[in-house]
């Protein structure tokens, strides 16, 4: 009896003090009723595709955004992109950052004697071997390894490009040909409720040897291409071939005449253009037809370069032009001469010889920055016909006040095709022509096109990189 | 083949540039990389080639007693000095016997111009032999004088405080003053250009003017000006920019199509 | 040398060392080395007034400067581009030795084999000086022209024609925010202000016509007579309006570059400005 009266008064107590705590949990946490109508919606149709026109490591991914995505108590902030990485990626960035301690020490040698040379070379055929054992771990999934965070987000995105660089060195660098795999975890504010979506993969990544967004491009060159072989074919063929009169090309010939009668210098400068220019390029054709007009009237020439391959390139123009006159003796190896590689030196220098010198005529053709209108109004200064030729749009004005005749920019690379009239040089001219034809009417279909509301046509000249 | 061969390389190298901009692929681009960095480093051979046409302009209008050849001493002077600065170093706390031997170098190195430049038997013994003592001198010092050594380094080549000096007080005041004197020649070149004989001149004066009146708030009706000047910036200016990048364009991508197919051969020179 | 040059020489050479005994006086309780700095900023004073005198006329002080000038220069380049690109960009690539004897840090690589084709051709280069095999100078000749041509063809092919082309799609109509809605809505709704569909239609229209007459004038196969001829007319009208309105900007940065050389002379070595 004692016995069963002291098991109530236990069950009465274990009884009690369930419903006191039952109740004060209740009135410290009314708000939680069932935990699974706090986590959002995930994301569906998760796809990813390697990214096009690329050289490759770059995945885009796209998804269907929560249907949490800004809205309700469920709220979706952002999205957490998370990639499948096997651990012999951390083995990797392990032989990486035992690289940049190695070259670090190799710069302040904090070990003397150390061949650190040897270190890095070891540390780097560790890392290619790792490497190449990338594409293996990868198709482990989901055996060693795990899902880390690679990305992130903000609410109402649905799209997201993971790349990296191409340097093996790189931590973040993003192998091709291996087989990721990647889920898209919808967050809350609260960053421990969130919901993931299926799994995407396996998605590879790899460089394409075509970008398509360049097509516009490619359909210029061709047709650029195609027009010029046809002209100048045409003109081999003995095309007659008009070119209208330019005042500025027609005064080389007199220029020259002039400096002949004064016993007076010509003076050539190529610009401050490298050969790899082409404006330089067009200039060594006029000056190949100059020197050879010089050898043939035996004045004299002077060619001060700035660069040191411009000038080995004009010595072999002039050379040429005067061995073409049939004066090879007359060729002096100082007409062209180096003078140096600063810009206001160079002009400095110039300067000086037009005041010394006194060359009756200046031409200026080429690659021109500031140092046009010092060249020019000394050029004035000194008394020389002025005859200048650029395709920097900056300078023009600067010779068109101080020079006798300019050639404006397209004119300067019609130049060489005009003072030689060789047929397979005008046949090139003539497409030039074309193309600027094709310019206005493309123009005029693509003011129609964007005025009555056919992008399509505006589409086809836009070029995507 | 002496002639043909560079015009054939010619074309592969284009032929691969223009192949190379629609291939994105690493292995293109790393060969790309490649031609980009083989182009600076032949460049800077070339420049050994630029600085012994140099020497050799001034050397021969010493020999030859030219237009202003007393300075082309001043020019090599200044060669000398820069390249001696930039491969030495000081490694001791004062400089020692450093300007002692540059000079040594210099007497020696004008002794040798001078030995050339000379006529007669016993003038050129004259100086081949000054030459010869300076030498003699610059080298004894060069062994002899601890403060200062020559050094294959990177960067200290380039520390050298004298090599800084000279491109701070020397390079640096000559290029801003150069560049300085743009501002009287655009005043020379404007008050020439700005007596209107026709009416292209006239068309170029107005819109100069209206330019450079538009942040000038004294003028009256400046507002007017300034509105009429940011308009021919924005709509006229942008037109014929764009006509003449058309045109420029057109002439570049023809000339760079005919230096790669071949047609244009004239910067190659012939024989 | 006439006797009036040599006192014109002598006169600036004194005044060269009084402005430096007085510079370094004024620096002499800032700078321990006075001296030096006295006789730095002496010189680069001088060497500025050498420069600014070319403009009276040539002269045995402006030669003197150009051809120091000139010699330092290009020595500067040489010596520059010796370190930073043979020694900071080519050696680490070529061999250890090479790396280990010029104290540079060695870049292993498997393409650094390739690396020793520029200094093939650049050695080629140099075989420009001499008469028998100088034509080899032709062949690294031919891959830098080369390259860059096929390089500037695409890029210049893009950038000058396919881009400048898609930029004239301009509406001829009517642009945001002012959306053709046909004659009666353009009639009824006539905004003559700066900013109204009037001035938008004009604006589009003149940058029309000036790209097209402009690009006439270019024309190189075709008489400028006649229709052809106005327009190509039209077209230098509208060039030189732009050479103008190009040299009227440039004007203002041309006067900067002088005040500041004016500062140097006035400010940092005669004293006359803080």
């Amino acid at each position: 009896m004692k016995n069963k009266c002291l098991m109530a008064v236990v069950l009465l107590l274990v009884g009690f003090s369930g419903v006191a705590a039952e109740e004060e949990a209740l009135a410290g946490d009314t708000l939680v009723t069932d935990p699974m109508l706090l986590f959002p919606a995930p994301v569906t149709n998760l796809e990813g595709r390697d990214s096009d026109n690329d050289h490759g490591h770059s995945v885009d991914l796209s998804w269907e955004l929560s249907p949490d995505d800004g809205a309700g108590q469920r709220s979706v902030m952002k999205y957490d992109i998370f990639r499948w990485i096997p651990t012999l990626m951390d083995s990797a960035d392990v032989i990486r950052s035992a690289i940049g301690v190695a070259l670090t020490a190799r710069e302040v040698d904090e070990v003397p004697g150390a061949d650190w040379n040897d270190t890095l070379r070891f540390l780097r055929d560790v890392l290619d071997t790792l490497i190449v054992q990338f594409p293996a771990a990868h198709a482990a999934y989901p055996n060693d390894g795990e899902w880390r965070r690679v990305g992130m987000v903000p609410s109402g995105e649905g799209c997201f490009e993971h790349s990296g660089p191409k340097d093996r060195l790189s931590s973040d660098f993003l192998p091709d040909y291996c087989d990721f795999r990647f889920r898209v975890d919808a967050v809350t504010s609260d960053e421990s409720i969130r919901t993931s979506s299926d799994v995407a993969g396996p998605i590879q990544c790899y460089g394409q040897w075509f970008n398509s967004g360049r097509k516009p491009v490619l359909v210029g060159v061709l047709v650029f291409g195609f027009l010029t072989i046809l002209m100048v074919s045409r003109a081999r063929k003995g095309a007659d071939l008009y070119v209208r009169p330019i005042s500025g090309i027609e005064a080389v010939d007199d220029a020259i005449g002039r400096a002949t009668e004064m016993g007076r210098p010509i003076l050539y400068v190529l610009g401050l253009g490298t050969a790899a220019d082409v404006a330089t390029i067009a200039s060594f054709t006029i000056l190949g037809r100059v020197a050879k007009r010089v050898a043939e009237y035996q004045t004299d020439l002077i060619v001060p370069t700035y660069d040191p391959i411009v000038m080995s390139v004009a010595q072999e123009v002039v050379k040429s032009s005067y061995l073409d006159a049939g004066r090879p003796e007359g060729y002096n190896e100082d007409t062209v001469h180096f003078v140096t590689q600063s810009q206001f030196a160079y002009v400095a220098a110039v300067n000086g010889i037009m005041l010394r010198q006194r060359p009756a005529t200046n031409i200026y053709m080429g690659m021109f920055h500031a140092e046009s209108l010092l060249l020019a109004e000394t050029g004035v200064e000194a008394g020389s016909i002025q005859i200048a030729g650029t395709d920097q749009i900056a300078q023009l004005p600067f010779f068109i006040v101080a020079c006798d005749y300019t050639l404006i920019g397209e004119e300067l690379y019609a130049a060489s095709a005009y003072l030689g009239r060789e047929p397979v040089l005008l046949g090139s001219l003539k497409a030039q022509d074309y193309a600027k034809a094709a310019v206005v009417m493309l123009a005029l279909l693509g003011l129609a096109a964007s005025n009555f509301a056919l992008p399509w046509f505006v589409n086809l000249f836009h070029v995507i990189d | 083949m002496k002639r043909q061969l560079p015009f054939v390389l010619v074309f592969i190298f284009g032929v691969f540039m223009v192949f190379q901009y629609f291939a994105p692929h690493e292995k293109s681009e790393r060969i790309y990389e490649f031609f980009l960095d083989w182009i600076y480093i032949i460049g800077t051979f070339a420049l050994a080639l630029g600085i012994w046409s140099l020497f050799r302009v001034s050397v021969d209008k010493i020999k030859n007693h030219k237009e202003a050849w007393r300075y082309s001493y001043v020019t090599l002077a200044g060669l000398y000095l820069m390249i001696a600065f930039g491969f030495t170093q000081r490694v001791g706390e004062p400089w020692g016997w450093y300007f002692v031997w540059l000079l040594l170098s210099l007497v020696c190195l004008g002794s040798v111009m001078q030995a050339r430049a000379a006529t007669s038997t016993g003038q050129k013994k004259k100086y081949a032999a000054a030459a010869l003592v300076a030498l003699a001198l610059a080298v004894v010092v060069a062994l002899l004088d601890d403060a200062w050594a020559f050094y294959f380094y990177t960067a200290e080549g380039l520390e050298n405080s004298m090599f800084r000096v000279f491109f701070d007080y020397i390079l640096i005041p000559i290029l801003a003053t150069m560049f300085s004197l743009l501002a009287f020649f655009i005043a020379s070149a404007a008050y020439r250009s700005f007596r209107a004989r026709n009416v292209l001149a006239s068309l170029l004066l107005v819109a100069a003017l209206l330019v450079m009146m538009r942040f000038n708030p004294w003028i009256p009706g400046a507002e007017q000006v300034a509105r009429a000047s940011n308009w021919l910036m924005n709509v006229p200016n942008l037109a014929a920019q764009r006509a003449i990048v058309v045109g420029v364009g057109l002439g570049m991508v023809a000339t760079a199509l005919k230096v790669v197919l071949g047609i244009e051969r004239g910067y190659m020179g012939k024989g | 040398m006439n006797r009036s040059t040599y006192i014109v020489v002598g006169v600036v050479v004194v005044l060269f060392l009084l402005s430096w005994i007085l510079k370094a006086v004024s620096l002499s309780g800032e700078d321990h080395r006075y001296i030096l700095h006295g006789f730095l900023i002496t010189m680069s004073a001088f060497l500025t007034l050498a420069i600014f005198s070319f403009l009276y006329r040539d002269n045995p002080f402006y030669k003197f400067a150009e051809h120091l000038f000139v010699g330092v220069s290009a020595a500067f380049w040489m010596t520059q581009g010796f370190w930073s690109t043979i020694v900071g960009n080519l050696i680490p690539r070529l061999s250890a030795g090479f790396s280990e004897f010029f104290m540079v840090p060695h870049q292993p690589s498997p393409w650094n084999i390739a690396y020793w084709i520029p200094v093939i051709l650049g050695i080629l280069l140099l075989m420009r000086l001499s008469a028998k095999y100088g034509w080899l100078s032709r062949w690294p000749l031919a891959l830098i022209v080369g390259t860059t041509a096929g390089l500037n063809f695409v890029r210049y092919l893009r950038s000058d024609f396919i881009v400048q082309v898609s930029s004239t799609f301009v509406p001829l109509l009517g642009r945001e925010p002012h959306q053709w809605q046909g004659g009666g809505a353009f009639i009824s709704h006539l905004d003559l202000s700066a900013t109204g569909q009037l001035a938008a239609l004009l604006t589009n229209w003149i940058i029309f016509l000036g790209v097209f007459c402009g690009i006439v004038y270019f024309f190189f196969s075709k008489e400028h007579t006649g229709v052809f001829g106005r327009a190509s007319r039209v077209g230098i009208w509208v060039l030189m309006i732009t050479f103008g309105a190009s040299f009227g900007y440039t004007v203002m940065g041309r006067i900067s570059l002088l005040v500041g050389r004016v500062t140097f002379l006035f400010r940092d070595w005669l004293e006359l400005i803080s």
